[in-house]
């Protein structure tokens, strides 16, 4: 039994070191975006019902599509070969186009759910929003 | 040709969508569900048995339960279908779970026998994507009394439960299940009721598994209130010779209590969050019965027991550790999808009153802290500046 509870506590240990104790800020920012769209939007129950499952989707893929690219820079710039800028180009024009494709198919998926105002709605809160992060931001660096 | 043409018309965004971003090779998760590790540890206080006249309670002197549980899920199928006709997104999950109980009965006045409950088993969890969830768990199990040679005895725990969204705040479930919770092989009605938000202040009445008042106060640290059923039915040896008609090397022990306590949930990040809780156990109940004496009768809750006993109400302590791995698919503001996990969260795994506290259910934070640039680089580039 004493042994059982030495595993628990060591394993603790390692979890409590290999992670950051406070919440992953990204996380923090995507909930806090949920929140100030979900109040600006004011669904109705029957198309939030529909609307969050896809709207996540669309947020999953996006998000997929610009940390892969994000990833891609991050390995180094500066002494890259002919082949691997070529590459680098490519994949940043690859994302640009998806992320424009998947915003066409799942804006027209959205626009079925909650309709023309609503999705028009829906990009000025995430204007909206981006703009309130900067000014956080802007009051924090000053 | 004509219709080929007009499939492709159809499905133009989707097809082009999908081919734009299957040329960037990215693999999304595949499961809501992450792989959680939940280890749980209990402790009731030792109480002298009052009887006097009893000759067993007299032998036994004193009763206590020290418990140690670890159990797990992990996804390990999950669909997820477009309606096209009414636009809902349904999916369906099917979870691995297993389960492993350390169970110390102390009696003082017998030796010390270490019983464990062990077990792997399915759930499965339909998201109708409109206002239904369907959630199925088979349990198979073996107890057995590790301290002494003696056979083990397998049992079947099992639950079907209709959950039914009428809106955000209110919720109704309606099922069946056989469980040991309390004692004794019970075929339940399951019935519940939910009033308010899973993330937000709700009451929750879980008959016959529990009843809940939980108040999130924040992100990370959320409290409840409940009362639930904690017990089950284990193999025990009769090496202390406390059944002495016939020659059985084993009997069944049953135990089962009432608490009623307080807990507090800390959620530390994505990856551990931890438990504690106390209260008083009431209706603090042993019972042993003979398994030859209530063979006939196979498909019946025993009931030719030759010892029960009902303790006066004790102190409990519950202290949990959840670990969880994997990355999600997001299910922000899902009604439905709060709801699959819910319902997987109640349910202990392994027929256990084991419960979670649906970490995985976000509670909106209050305050905009710890925004920095590296936090919203997905959203905003220099230009917005």
């Amino acid at each position: 039994m004493k042994r059982f509870y030495k595993i628990v506590i060591l394993v603790y240990l390692f979890f409590y070191s290999g992670y950051s104790v406070a919440q992953n800020p990204k996380d923090k920012v995507t909930e806090l975006r949920i929140a100030f769209i979900s109040k600006k939007l004011e669904l109705t129950a029957s198309e939030s019902e529909k609307f969050w499952p896809i709207y996540n989707e669309y947020n999953d893929k996006i998000k997929a599509v610009k940390k892969n690219l994000r990833q891609s820079y991050k390995k180094g710039v500066d002494n890259l070969t002919d082949k691997e800028a070529e590459d680098l180009y490519q994949l940043d024009l690859k994302t640009k186009q998806a992320e424009v494709a998947i915003h066409e198919q799942y804006s027209a998926k959205i626009k079925e759910i909650i309709g023309a105002k609503k999705i028009v709605k829906l990009h000025v809160a995430e204007e909206e929003f981006k703009q309130e992060i900067i000014k956080n931001i802007k009051e924090k660096s000053d | 040709m004509l219709i080929f043409i007009s499939i492709i018309f159809l499905f133009k965004p989707e097809i082009k969508s999908q081919a734009a971003f299957d040329s960037l090779k990215i693999k999304l998760p595949k499961h809501y569900f992450k792989t959680v590790i939940i280890i749980d540890s209990y402790r009731k206080a030792n109480q002298n048995f009052t009887d006097t006249l009893n000759p067993l309670a007299t032998k036994l002197k004193s009763y206590g339960i020290k418990q140690f549980n670890a159990s797990f899920y992990t996804p390990i199928y999950t669909q997820t279908t477009d309606v096209k006709e009414n636009g809902v997104t349904k999916n369906t999950h099917l979870l691995l779970t297993g389960n492993f109980m350390l169970l110390q009965p102390l009696f003082g006045g017998i030796s010390q026998h270490s019983l464990i409950k062990a077990g792997m088993g399915v759930r499965c969890i339909i998201n109708s994507g409109k206002k239904g969830v369907w959630f199925v768990d088979a349990s198979p199990f073996v107890t057995k009394d590790v301290t002494y040679e003696s056979k083990g005895y397998f049992r079947l725990a099992s639950t079907i439960v209709y959950s039914h969204n009428v809106s955000e705040n209110f919720n109704w479930r309606v099922g069946a299940t056989k469980s040991f919770l309390w004692g004794n092989k019970h075929y339940w009605p399951f019935i519940g009721l939910r009033f308010g938000k899973l993330d937000k202040v709700n009451f929750s009445i879980q008959f016959p598994r529990s009843i809940n008042l939980n108040i999130p106060v924040g992100p990370k640290l959320s409290f409840s209130m409940y009362t639930r059923p904690q017990g089950g039915m284990f193999n025990f040896s009769n090496s202390d010779s406390l059944y002495k008609v016939g020659s059985e090397s084993t009997f069944s022990y049953t135990r089962y209590e009432l608490n009623t306590g307080f807990r507090a949930d800390v959620r530390l990040n994505d990856a551990f969050n931890f438990y504690i809780s106390t209260g008083i156990s009431s209706k603090n109940n042993v019972t042993f019965y003979s398994e030859r004496a209530n063979k006939a009768r196979p498909r019946l809750p025993y009931k030719n027991y030759f010892f029960s006993k009902t303790m006066a109400p004790t102190l409990y302590v519950n202290i949990g550790l959840v670990f969880k791995f994997g990355k999600t698919r997001s299910f922000y503001k899902d009604r439905n999808m709060y709801d699959v996990m819910d319902l997987n969260n109640a349910n202990g795994v392994g027929d256990n009153s084991i419960n979670t506290g649906n970490p995985q259910i976000p509670i909106t934070p209050k305050a905009k802290k710890d925004i920095n640039l590296g936090s919203v680089q997905d959203l905003i580039d220099y230009n917005d500046f």
